[in-house]
């Protein structure tokens, strides 16, 4: 047991005491944060409302001059009593609706009355019900708007606001928003840099000792093969998991950069402790896993060269699978689906972030990593004894 | 003088890959690295393996300090045998080769440490230890400055030092002085001398007749794997020098094609 410690206190006094490991390891987390800076409105296109879908409008007391030119743009119009605001707001927020207009009862004699130079009182108002995290309602939205834009400034010196008063007009839920942008796109960003960390660190830790030669000095020592492999496993899985989590740190800084506006959205304080409990527990047994499966490639290979010749078509393999993981409707419920390795972690994470899991599933994920990760400490302590792996020519 | 390493009928085979055939320029798929190697040292001696290039020293070797395995045989190493309790042995000798290489980054110090802690060594006796040894044999003057940065001679005296952290009895050496100017040469031999004298066993393998010569009690001849003779430095060189005996014994047991 003792030598785990041993091995693994010398891996992190390696790295650490290395300014250019170091730098090297923080350089994804900063292109990243230029990039995505930079990349902002490529990613615009993705919230892009969908062109063939019907919206559906409602409208209190819309007058008729309103009704034919929001027709004309395209949107039909349900008329609803002051009675069933309520439940148009409620299928807005669960996005079954998009856009809910009230106006006032008599809102164009009150906007032929209302001039601001001789009267003190307050404009008429419009209210407009939305959704953002619904691409469909907020295209309505702006539509709406433009619509009451062009009417305002066709009744010159006349005027009305819109939701003057009215702060909760969006009806989506800041978690329902953040989770659709993170739930999205962060479990395979995540899935890369932990991996990209891992490849980072392992194929030098082991194939670069292996190739020096310092890793035959460790043994003809006392220490166990599989204190070595698990000491190597355990250090590299740390430092890959802090690696990771700079990169990923440096990804939701720069979310607000690549999406415009986002950062009022993005919130990260929606989530529980217990979410982010589960959410470490899957992210260290997914780190463990990869530092296994590149230990072992590390360890084959006769150089850090071949190593990383041959962990190459391994990231395709992990975006690959990680990419299947992020479609299929959301957090799979088949139990199953939690026992292939990457897949189930996409999933779980994917839950996760939309806050739509079974901590049964993510248990399950977390268990099954861990136990794959084992099976990979065995596969390298063989290595680790296997002269012909160690001491081919 | 009582026995403490003996082997028996050590063998050890290779299968050649196709690769390995060629630059060999051999048919065979097996080679016979080691072929019934035995022999015994005698505690408080220089022992040397003498043989020429590919005679199988390095495996012999190898297999004593425990990282390879025979396929026939067994060897035992101040009372352990490498077969049954290989983590024993390894916690009985100093093993030493140029393939063995101390961490660049680090500096003599640190892994100084580092290895005594493998080795389970109390911190207290290894940091007294490491004064010592430090002291002795000079590495005390750059016991900070990273293995990187020292001279092939330092490295040398550093590996030294730190390949006996634990105090062993015996001490393997696979080719002490290849690749090493005279003055660096000539400090391993020192120390080699001087680990004797405390009474510590040294088996060392070389191609260097005039080392053997200079260095060890006994010797054994290895041609192909196989022990040709094995005696003390006195009976072999008796009547004639040491080189004069390898090639009669090589004219004998290959042919002439020397
Ligand atoms: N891992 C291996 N795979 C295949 N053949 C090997 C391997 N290790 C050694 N051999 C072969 O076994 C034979 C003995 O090699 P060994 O290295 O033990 O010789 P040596 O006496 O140390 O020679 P040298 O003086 O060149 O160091 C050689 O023919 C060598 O090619
Ligand atoms: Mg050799």
């Amino acid at each position: 047991m003792s030598g785990i410690v041993t091995v693994m206190k010398k891996e992190f006094a390696r790295f650490f005491g290395d300014k250019r490991m170091i730098l090297m390891t923080l350089l994804p987390a900063i292109l990243i944060y230029v990039i995505y800076s930079f990349m902002g409105t490529a990613m615009a296109d993705m919230f892009a409302p969908d062109a063939d879908r019907t919206q559906y409008v409602y409208a209190v007391s819309a007058p008729d001059r309103i009704v034919q030119k929001m027709t004309d743009s395209g949107l039909t119009i349900h008329h609803i009593a002051l009675d069933d605001v309520d439940a148009v707001k409620y299928r807005i927020s669960e996005r079954n609706a998009d856009l809910l207009v009230i106006f006032p009862d008599h809102f164009l004699q009150d906007v032929e009355a209302f001039d601001p130079r001789t009267t003190t009182a307050l404009a008429p108002n419009v209210a407009v019900y939305f959704n953002s995290a619904e691409p469909n309602s907020l295209d309505t939205y702006m539509r709406m708007l433009g619509i009451l834009d062009a009417f305002e400034a066709s009744i010159t010196s006349r005027l009305f606001d819109i939701n003057r008063d009215i702060t909760d007009a969006d009806l989506a839920t800041t978690a329902d928003l953040t989770a659709s942008i993170i739930a999205s796109i962060l479990p395979l960003l995540l899935m890369i840099f932990l991996f990209s960390g891992c490849m980072g660190l392992a194929p030098e830790s082991i194939a670069g000792e292996k190739e020096r030669g310092t890793l035959a000095t460790l043994l003809v020592t006392p220490l166990g093969r599989s204190e070595l492999a698990a000491g190597k496993i355990l250090s590299l899985a740390v430092l890959s998991f802090l690696s990771g989590l700079v990169t990923a740190i440096a990804t939701v800084l720069a979310m607000p950069n690549l999406m415009a506006g986002a950062e009022e959205f993005i919130d990260v304080g929606i989530y529980g402790v217990v979410d982010y409990i589960w959410l470490a527990l899957i992210i260290l047994s997914t780190v463990l896993l990869f530092v296994a499966m590149i230990s072992i490639v590390s360890a084959v290979a006769k150089s850090v060269k071949e190593a990383n010749m041959a962990v190459t078509p391994m990231v395709i393999i992990v975006m690959v699978v990680s990419v299947a993981g992020m479609f299929g409707g959301g957090a799979q419920e088949n139990p199953l689906f939690y026992l292939i390795p990457i897949y189930s972690s996409v999933q779980s994470m994917g839950g996760i972030f939309s806050m739509e899991y079974s901590a049964v599933n993510v248990a399950l994920s977390a268990a099954s990593n861990l136990i794959y990760a084992c099976i990979g400490g065995f596969a390298l302590t063989k290595m680790f004894n296997s002269e012909k792996v160690m001491f081919s020519r | 003088m009582s026995i403490i390493l003996k082997t028996e009928g050590l063998k050890k085979t290779f299968k050649l890959t196709a690769k390995q055939q060629k630059l060999q320029n051999t048919k065979r798929k097996v080679i016979t690295a080691v072929d019934n190697l035995s022999f015994e040292a005698y505690e408080g001696e220089i022992f040397g393996l003498l043989g020429p290039n590919g005679a199988g020293k390095t495996t012999a070797l190898r297999i004593l300090a425990t990282l390879i395995k025979a396929d026939e045989g067994d060897a035992m190493v101040d009372g352990s045998s490498v077969k049954t309790d290989p983590a024993a042995v390894r916690a009985k000798i100093g093993f030493l080769t140029s393939e063995l290489k101390l961490e660049d980054f680090f500096t003599p110090n640190y892994l100084f440490d580092f290895f005594a802690r493998l080795h389970n060594i109390d911190p207290k006796v290894s940091a007294l230890r490491k004064k010592t040894l430090f002291e002795k044999f000079g590495v005390d003057k750059f016991a900070e400055v990273k293995i990187s940065n020292l001279s092939t001679g330092m490295k040398q005296k550093a590996s030294l030092v730190i390949s006996i952290v634990h105090d062993p009895n015996i001490i393997i050496f696979d080719e002490p002085t290849n690749g090493l100017d005279v003055l660096t040469a000539r400090v391993v031999t020192d120390f080699l001398q001087e680990l004797k004298e405390q009474g510590k066993t040294i088996i060392v393998s070389t191609h260097i007749f005039s080392l053997v010569e200079k260095l060890c009690d006994r010797a054994g001849i290895i041609i192909n794997g196989k022990m040709i003779v094995c005696d003390t430095l006195a009976h072999l060189t008796a009547e004639k020098p040491l080189e004069d005996v390898f090639f009669d014994l090589y004219a004998e047991t290959v042919g002439e094609a020397v």
